[in-house]
């Protein structure tokens, strides 16, 4: 589809009724790499991309984020039936909270709400070194500050040697190095772990 | 015997993650600008291992088989998820990943395989192409 008539498509959608707001989603496949490939994408180098958001949730008023960029810009993010949400896995709209951390991807409409097709509460990607494993807990250094990662029964699954995910994590070792993907506890330096990447020895 | 330099004129493959910096929650607030200075989340910048000596004394990606010509700040790469059709410019604007840390790791798609961390992404970017919580992503490369 055109950039220019998915725009005009959500626009129709988000702010035709109150009662018919349909997902951005409805465009097509929920795969990220589908519902976004309809295009070539290319900004000035340092160019701020309009359609993505990144910052802290400030308010919650019905179904829009009102969120305060780390470059103090404010955004004003619609959740629609049909926006995936994240937060340490795949969830709804209500567990979003005033103080949470948050990417969002969607289409930017005319009059600067960001329509989302996709948002992530509180991810973050972090580069580490294994300092101890406790009962349910990794200590990681990050860059020299240390992170409590908390392992979630049921969730937390481990991937060695890009092998596919599992819930073992006997293979992790101290001194070794791993990538984890987690949600942050707002305000600590604690996060909850989704997956964490290790080589195997 | 070593492969040849990737020039990445003709697209090449390589697994992608994503980073965070400038402005930022959480742990990314102490990331920082990156090591061009001007990096930012929401804008499309990718790290690449071979910015400068000092970058590919970190990165090694010649430890993992991949002689990687050296491309520095604001070079523009063309991206594409191996199983999608977008295709993105990004701009160079810190280095990494660490390649030597993951040799030989793999991903794939459709039938289609990438080997080997050679290129990050701001989430920015990295959103035009497949889920943050993803972690990983195969793409292909061209300047």
């Amino acid at each position: 589809m055109e950039n220019l008539g998915r725009r005009k498509f959500l626009t129709s959608a988000v702010l035709g009724t109150a009662t018919t707001v349909v997902g951005a989603t409805a465009l097509g496949s929920l795969a990220p790499e589908t519902a976004f490939a309809d295009d070539k994408w290319m900004l000035e180098p340092d160019a701020v991309d309009p359609d993505f958001a990144e910052g802290r949730i400030t308010g919650i008023q019905g179904s829009m984020l009102m969120v305060t960029g780390s470059d103090r810009t404010f955004h004003r993010i619609q959740v629609t039936g049909g926006t995936s949400i994240w937060k340490l896995r795949n969830t709804t709209f209500d567990e979003a909270e005033v103080g949470d951390g948050l990417y969002a991807r969607g289409a930017r409409m005319p009059d600067g709400v960001l329509a989302a097709d996709a948002i992530w509460l509180n991810i973050v990607n972090l580069q580490t070194h294994i300092v101890a494993i406790n009962r349910d807990v990794l200590h990681l250094d990050h860059h020299g500050h240390r992170i409590v990662g908390h392992v979630v029964s049921g969730t937390t699954a481990a991937v060695y040697n890009g092998t596919p995910a599992i819930s073992d994590l006997s293979l992790l070792q101290v001194g070794k190095h791993a990538q984890v993907i987690g949600a942050w506890r707002p305000d600590t330096n604690e996060v909850d772990i989704a997956t964490v990447y290790a080589a195997a020895a | 015997m070593a492969s040849p330099p990737v020039e990445v004129m003709a697209p090449t493959t390589a697994e992608a993650s994503w980073f965070c910096c400038g402005p930022a929650f959480g742990p990314c607030g102490t990331a920082g600008g990156g090591a061009c200075g001007t990096c930012k989340s929401a804008s499309l910048h990718c790290a690449w291992p071979n910015t400068s000596d000092a970058c590919f004394d970190i990165t090694r990606p010649d430890k993992c088989g991949d002689d990687l010509l050296r491309r520095t700040c604001g070079h523009q790469f063309f991206v594409k998820h191996l199983c999608g059709t977008t295709e993105i410019a990004v701009t160079i604007r810190d280095c990494g990943p660490q390649t030597d840390l993951w040799c030989g790791e793999r991903r794939c798609c459709g039938g289609n395989c990438a080997t080997n961390r050679l290129i990050d992404f701001t989430p920015a970017a990295f959103t035009r192409l497949g889920s943050l919580s993803a972690g990983i992503i195969p793409v292909s490369i061209r300047s």
